[in-house]
């Protein structure tokens, strides 16, 4: 053995200061001070000031605590305390402050004068912004003006833009790119509850049985969550089903992994509901007192044309007819469909049917980005249904988000074109609620919803729209067909406004580029997957110019005259937006915690009411709001759900001997979304510097292909070359492709479809048609 | 009948020489490494208070020590992008396809030495989870995306840490999801500087405190001795 470095010739008095300064008396009498060099050799961080906030990225909404030192965010921990994580992060949250200190950060407004980017004062860049929107108005009319925002907008952002443009300008063009990952979750909750979002929360991971995932990739994409799994396996026994396309490191942790062809998701959901009526495990007290059933129209289109509209015919349906129409879906018939064995699907069922076993469903973007999401949301929740195993602990169908705020901004605030904070425009109520609190003449609320995502980048390209407002995202790596909505947004008489903290293929193409605040450089909320609203304050200063997207849109909404709407003050402006907003969700259905119990806690789940969060809802147990004993799916008149009748129907392009496999595109656990971000984050860059085909072996063998070859993707809307990946981390079925999409350099949405569910308008970016060659 | 017997003897002995023969060969082929121990991990997440040792009966007190192969501390931080940051992993990593529990596990929850790095592996403090890379990713490029102003901050030195000339050090880091104190400072991948003179005495904390670092500062609320005498 050898003798440690543990001691040197520091002086006794030093020594003693040191350690009971460092135990006690720092915090407690904060009056002493200490001389720098009893502090020196113990790290910076050991004062570091810890504060608590929701995780910069993902869905899952970690909390953190984020070490600050001299102004500056340098640490990141997982926040025991919070609910969600319980201390445990992922690499990207771990790794997430670095974020805030690229280099190449935004931090000047810059304007384009004859092809070059000009930097200017934040002043004359709203003033310009703010007279541009004037002008367009003038001249175009109010529906020519439009903003695009994100699912990583804060609470106060989605606000302030909603009321900015639904109710001053009196224009309902605005979306959200929540609308490219949560439409279908949100129309499937709106056709089988009446009321979005989940009805149970994380916690359910923690009783359940039996977990399915469906097409949910989750130790990559919500790996926290996928930890709380594995961890309850090891305690408890569990069992995890994958049903996914490609094989991923989540089938390889899954006691069970099934894969099935493309777009059959569909029949397998109709074959587990035929095994379940079959087999007699339908919960019929259940299904009695808490359901309806219905159809609604077949043959729905895929959205592929301009101007495309689509509006379903709901009819009601009995229990027989169902039963009748379930009779397609018999598992031998759709094992030959899907390519799911017979005993798989039977297998699914009877755990999905066994009284005793209670069981959550999970899934993303697979079942979302589907030319028939919506129905794929109903599908499942079909099943639970059937069972009656919803809303309580453990059983439990889970619609998880992938954004830090797609369920608190997008889905709550509603930056939707269809939507209010409370409500639709088509509902003249809402619009009321709406007028009432914003201030504004009722009128001025259009009750015509106009353009979804993907048709409001058609109507730029058509020029129907000549301003848009593009903020905290980046549509021009994200957007399906992306060649078109590039082009377009080059045109003559385009003017495009981009608030971001770095530059990206979206700052590209804007005419004035506004440098923002991000996460912990403003204050903010977030709302998570399970309903939990979370606050954050500002931690560090943001650099340069830089501007919460929040108060950007609140100089520009004084500037065109809305003074009085936007009567906020600088420094209280965030509490004094989150109070008037919770306004419109009073009451036991969807109140909202109040700001103290968001600073003080991590977190609270709406419906909040009488000081608690409320984690499952429609079930008299645990929610506040049923008026009735039992289950009370409330968000409908008659408090029943609704069981769907919806068919099997092809996606929209399907592989021929042109373009003979399927192209498939997704995230990898080390970016987030399209890397603006996590690429700046050295440990991430550099553990996934690039974007890659992935290959199944076989195929690879075949065409004589192997890891870094170059390889030829081509779509019916172009080609792109990239390196192959075969065998590492995931491995894609014969006859198709996987391509993650975070690389800039290599955009692979230039060559994917932008079809997309008739109901939802949220595009299918997992299946299109794709030829493979070496090159 | 007894031709039968002998060739289904054969067939046997020559099965059985198949496997033993593919086993050997198995193993032949597994990177030279010599795991410790090999105990199955119980499972804690995050529930236990206080600390956490021994937890898979490895044998601290009993680690090989060998000069020649110990990391030094300034290797040890070098793999983390902040202090306390979860470590990248340093190595490149073969099968990409899976969380870890199968393969990260393998060596770092006993450790080792492995001839293919001519390094002990550490041994993870946490082997209770097993969706390793979560946390941790391999580094496969050496290029930056954009240049990066984030500064790696102070890592903690040694031997400073002590109130009294040799009294026993405070603990100057955090301990969540790091309370098996001696699968970091009693293992042969223990930086030398760090390692522990008494690993057989396994209640670490019995002696060593923390410094306040890990406590939330903002939380304590300024302790104000009340004078009752004065109350009104
Ligand atoms: S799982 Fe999501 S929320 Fe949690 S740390 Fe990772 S990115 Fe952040």
């Amino acid at each position: 053995m050898y003798t440690s470095v543990l001691t040197d010739r520091r002086s006794f008095i030093k020594r003693m200061a040191l350690l009971s300064a460092m135990t006690a008396a720092a915090t407690m009498f904060p009056g002493i001070l200490f001389a720098e060099e009893q502090e020196r050799g113990l790290p910076k961080n050991g004062n570091l000031d810890w504060k608590k906030a929701p995780c910069r990225f993902c869905g899952v909404g970690c909390g953190v605590l984020v070490g600050i030192e001299n102004g500056k965010a340098v640490a990141v921990k997982g926040d025991p305390k919070s609910e969600v994580n319980k201390g445990l992060c992922c690499v990207k949250g771990y790794h997430s402050v670095i974020a805030m200190y690229g280099k190449d950060r935004l931090t000047k407004p810059l304007i384009k004068k004859n092809g070059k980017y000009v930097e200017t004062s934040m002043k004359e860049a709203l003033d310009l912004i703010a007279s541009k929107m004037k002008e367009t108005i003038k001249d175009y009319g109010k529906d020519a003006v439009s903003i695009y925002g994100s699912g990583q907008w804060t609470i106060p952002d989605g606000y302030v833009a909603s009321k900015l443009f639904k109710g001053c300008i009196g224009t309902n063009n605005v979306e959200a790119n929540a609308r490219l990952c949560m439409a279908s979750a949100v129309t499937g909750f709106m056709t089988s509850f009446g009321m979005d979002e989940p009805m149970g929360c994380y916690e359910d991971i923690d009783y359940a049985d039996v977990f399915v995932l469906w097409g949910n990739n989750m130790a990559e994409m919500h790996p926290v969550l996928f930890s709380r799994m594995l961890d309850q396996r090891s305690k408890r026994n569990i069992k995890i089903i994958d049903l996914a396309t490609r094989t991923t490191r989540t089938s390889k942790a899954s006691d069970r992994s099934i894969i099935f062809e493309p777009q059959t998701d569909l029949a397998i959901a109709n074959a587990i509901c035929y095994e379940i009526i079959k087999n007699g495990w339908v919960n019929k007290s259940f299904v009695e007192k808490h359901c309806n059933f219905s159809k609604g129209l077949t043959n729905i289109g895929y959205g592929l044309e301009d101007k495309f509209k689509f509006k379903d015919k709901p009819e009601k349906i009995t229990f027989e007819e169902y039963k009748k129409f379930l009779e397609d879906y018999t598992p031998e018939k759709v094992s030959k469909l899907s390519g799911v064995s017979v005993r798989d699907i039977k297998y699914m069922a009877s755990y999905y049917g066994d009284p005793n076993k209670k069981v959550m469903s999970l899934w993303c973007m697979g079942v979302n980005q589907h030319t028939r999401g919506t129905w794929m949301n109903n599908l499942v929740y079909n099943i639970h249904l059937l069972t009656g195993k919803i809303s309580e602990p453990g059983n439990s169908p889970f619609s998880l988000t992938g954004q830090p705020s797609a369920c608190g901004t997008v889905r709550e605030v509603g930056t939707l074109t269809h939507k209010l904070p409370k409500g639709v425009v088509m509902n003249k109520k809402h619009r009321e609620i709406a007028a009432k609190i914003w201030d504004v003449p009722v009128e001025n609320i259009s009750p015509k919803p106009t353009y979804h995502t993907v048709e409001m980048f058609r109507a730029l390209d058509r020029g129907d729209i000549k301003f848009m407002w593009i903020q905290v995202t980046n549509p021009m790596v994200t957007m399906p067909k992306l060649k078109r909505y590039r082009d377009a947004a080059k045109k003559e008489g385009r003017f495009i406004v981009v608030s971001d903290i770095y530059p990206t293929p979206t700052t590209d193409i804007a005419d004035v580029i506004l440098p923002s605040a991000m996460w912990i450089e403003r204050e903010g909320m977030y709302g998570n997957s399970e309903r939990r609203t979370q606050y954050f304050e500002q931690m560090v200063e943001p650099p340069g110019e830089s501007m919460s997207d929040t108060w950007q849109l609140i100089e520009v909404a004084k500037r065109m005259g809305y003074e009085k709407q936007f009567y906020y003050k600088e420094e209280t402006h965030i509490e004094e937006i989150y109070n008037e907003y919770i306004q419109f969700h009073k009451g036991k259905k969807h109140g909202m915690a109040p700001l103290e119990v968001l600073k003080e806690e991590s977190g609270a789940i709406w419906p909040y009411v009488d000081g608690k969060s409320t984690q499952w809802r429609f079930n008299s147990k645990y929610d506040p709001a049923t008026t009735k004993e039992g289950f009370d799916f409330y968000g409908k008149p008659d408090g029943r759900a609704v069981i769907w009748q919806r068919p099997y129907e092809p996606a929209a392009e399907v592989p021929d001997s042109d373009y003979p496999y399927w192209l498939n595109t997704g995230r990898v656990i080390e970016h987030w979304h399209t890397g603006s971000m996590t690429r700046r984050i050295p440990v991430l860059h550099k553990a996934m510097p690039y974007a890659y085909v992935e290959l199944n072996p076989e195929d690879a063998k075949r065409m004589r292909i192997k890891t870094g070859d170059k390889v030829k993707l081509t779509t019916r809307r172009g080609e792109i070359i990239m390196p192959a990946s075969v065998n590492e981390r995931g491995i894609p079925a014969p006859m198709q492709v996987f391509v993650p999409f975070f690389d800039e350099n290599m955009l692979i949405n230039d060559i994917t479809l932008d079809s997309f569910c008739p109901i939802s308008k949220e595009p299918d970016y997992k299946k299109c048609a794709v030829k493979v060659e070496k090159v | 009948m007894k031709r039968l017997g002998i060739i289904s003897l054969f067939t046997l002995l020559f099965a059985v020489f198949i496997i033993v023969w593919n086993y050997s060969y198995q193993s032949g082929l597994e990177e030279a490494y010599i795991p410790i121990n090999n105990n199955k991990p119980t499972s804690y997440f995050l529930e236990n208070e206080g600390m956490e040792y021994s937890k898979f009966d490895l044998d601290y007190a009993n680690m090989p020590f060998d000069e020649n192969h110990q990391r030094t501390l300034e290797e040890y931080y070098k793999n983390r992008a902040y202090y306390g940051a979860p470590p990248i992993i340093p190595h490149s990593v073969k099968e990409d396809l899976n969380i870890g529990r199968n393969s990260c596990l393998q060596c770092h929850q006993s450790g080792g030495f492995s001839k293919r790095f001519k390094a002990y592996a550490p041994i993870v403090p946490h082997p209770e989870m097993t969706n390793c890379k979560q946390c941790h990713v391999p580094q496969k490029s050496n290029s930056l995306f954009s240049e990066t102003n984030f500064k790696k901050g102070k890592f903690p030195e040694v031997g400073v840490n002590s109130a009294l000339n040799g009294s026993p050090p405070t603990i100057p880091h955090p301990i969540q999801m790091r309370k098996n104190c001696l699968s970091c400072h009693a293992t042969p991948s223990t930086p030398k500087k760090i390692r522990v003179t008494h690993p057989e005495r396994i209640d670490c904390m019995q002696c060593h405190v923390q410094s306040n670092n890990n406590i939330n500062i903002s939380e304590l609320e300024v302790f104000i001795r009340k004078n009752y005498t004065n109350e009104k």
